[in-house]
């Protein structure tokens, strides 16, 4: 079904909220494909990625009274559900034994944080011009969810580097985005 | 505070890509609600990360969104079942899993009130058993004592002697003798309670000699009452003896019979 109108975001959030069908319609057109793309890095296997999606999408339909748009834009809220529920997938225990996940212990996923495949779109397209080092510290925090104390034992760097380096790479994926 | 720096140190990015700590996060939605500037630069960055994250963005397999719209179509479904009011209030915003969720807990309570007041049930039932138990174990006995009696006066072998009162009347009692076995059974139809250092002692009389066949004890509840054998009775008597009775009656019996 395509879509042949388009909405503000207010009007999007209004009708969303009325649980407005065809305003769903539209959001999973337009923003599909956007949540596929920060979905897909994280979780890697095809078919989970799909029933992640899946799942953010009906927890943003469950959820949308929740929402607050003083806090940040709809789609801000919507790339935070697909994140969580992507790393969540990460973290459960079908998935650590289907796929080896590799651990922030394992060399390799801490010198090359990239995977072959993934980084031709979205964001990751955006980090691969950050310096090797920052765009490590991006994986491992926004694409992986360790936190800071993690990061830091794991690389074996003190833990105000850890944040210093990561507010500078974020800071300068703004200046990259804008 | 420096807002500028605060800006371009990282933190709103940090925000916006949920990487924040909760604290950090609350410490950020406070500045932005303070200075427009904040919350001016988050929305700039926002703008510049959906478009990014749009432009040539993967398209997903296309058999998720009719999956997807089902799901949706299926909680849907589930709304209108257990329709909610149609106004923005508090009720509105609780949503299904609320609803069952207070209905499980309803239930929940439900099944433990039963299962106490079943419990209770159950424990005054299992009292009310025990106690019929006792009466119809009593009643048995009794009755199996009262049908053995009753088989001895109907047998042919038991002879029969009133011992009637030798100075008052009313006073009565009736000896069943099996010549058969020998057994002796006394009725006490009606003999007084005697004093508290006097028992009965019921004879028999042979020969002119007296053969002790046991002392009575007036308050057992017994229709017959099984005494000593008598191997061979002219006459039956009672006679009141200090308790514990004696070798030879010390009284003039109270009741006589003759077989």
């Amino acid at each position: 079904m395509s879509t042949k109108f388009t909405y503000s975001e207010e009007e999007l959030v209004i009708a969303l909220r009325k649980q407005d069908d065809l305003a769903f319609n539209y959001l999973y057109d337009h923003y599909a494909g956007a949540l596929y793309g920060v979905i897909k890095p994280i979780v890697t296997d095809g078919e989970l990625t799909n029933d992640v999606l899946q799942e953010a999408f009906v927890n943003i339909w469950r959820r949308m009274d929740q929402y607050d748009e003083t806090k940040g834009r709809l789609f801000t809220w919507m790339l935070n559900i697909a994140r969580n529920a992507a790393i969540d997938k990460t973290r459960s225990k079908g998935f650590q034994q289907s796929q080896k996940h590799q651990s922030i212990s394992d060399a390799e996923s801490i010198i090359n944080p990239s995977r072959p495949g993934y980084d031709d779109y979205g964001l990751k397209k955006v980090l691969l011009k950050l310096k090797n080092e920052q765009r490590q510290l991006i994986d491992l925090s926004y694409y992986q969810g360790f936190t800071h104390e993690q990061i830091a034992k794991a690389l074996d760097i003190p833990l105000g580097t850890v944040k210093t380096r990561i507010r500078t790479a974020l800071s300068q994926l703004r200046v990259l985005l804008s | 505070m420096n807002v500028k720096e605060y800006i371009s140190g990282g933190a709103i990015e940090s925000y916006v890509l949920g990487m924040s700590t909760e604290e950090e996060r609350r410490e950020f939605e406070s500045l932005a609600a303070t200075y427009p500037e904040i919350a001016k630069a988050r929305n700039a960055f926002e703008l510049a990360l959906e478009e990014q994250l749009l432009r040539d963005a993967p398209a997903p397999p296309a058999q998720i969104k009719a999956t997807v719209l089902s799901a949706v179509q299926t909680i849907n479904t589930d709304s209108i079942a257990n329709p909610l009011p149609a106004e923005e209030t508090p009720v509105r915003s609780m949503g299904i899993w609320k609803w069952m969720a207070a209905a499980s807990l309803l239930l929940m309570a439900g099944a433990a009130w039963w299962g106490f007041d079943s419990n209770k049930k159950y424990n005054h039932l299992q009292a009310q058993t025990d106690s019929l138990q006792q009466q119809l174990t009593t009643a048995t006995a009794q009755l199996n004592e009262m049908k053995a009696d009753a088989g001895l006066l109907q047998n042919p072998a038991v002879k029969m002697a009133a011992m009637k009162g030798t100075s008052n009347p009313d006073i009565f009692s009736t000896i069943y003798w099996d010549t058969a076995s020998k057994d002796v059974y006394l009725m006490l139809n009606n003999l007084p309670q005697p004093a508290g250092d006097k028992q009965y002692q019921l004879w028999a009389l042979l020969g002119g000699q007296p053969i002790d066949l046991g002392m009575i004890e007036v308050t057992q509840k017994r229709l017959l009452y099984r005494m000593k054998n008598v191997q061979n009775a002219e006459a039956f008597a009672i006679t009141l003896e200090p308790t514990g009775g004696s070798t030879a009656p010390t009284s003039t019996p109270i009741v006589l019979s003759k077989l």
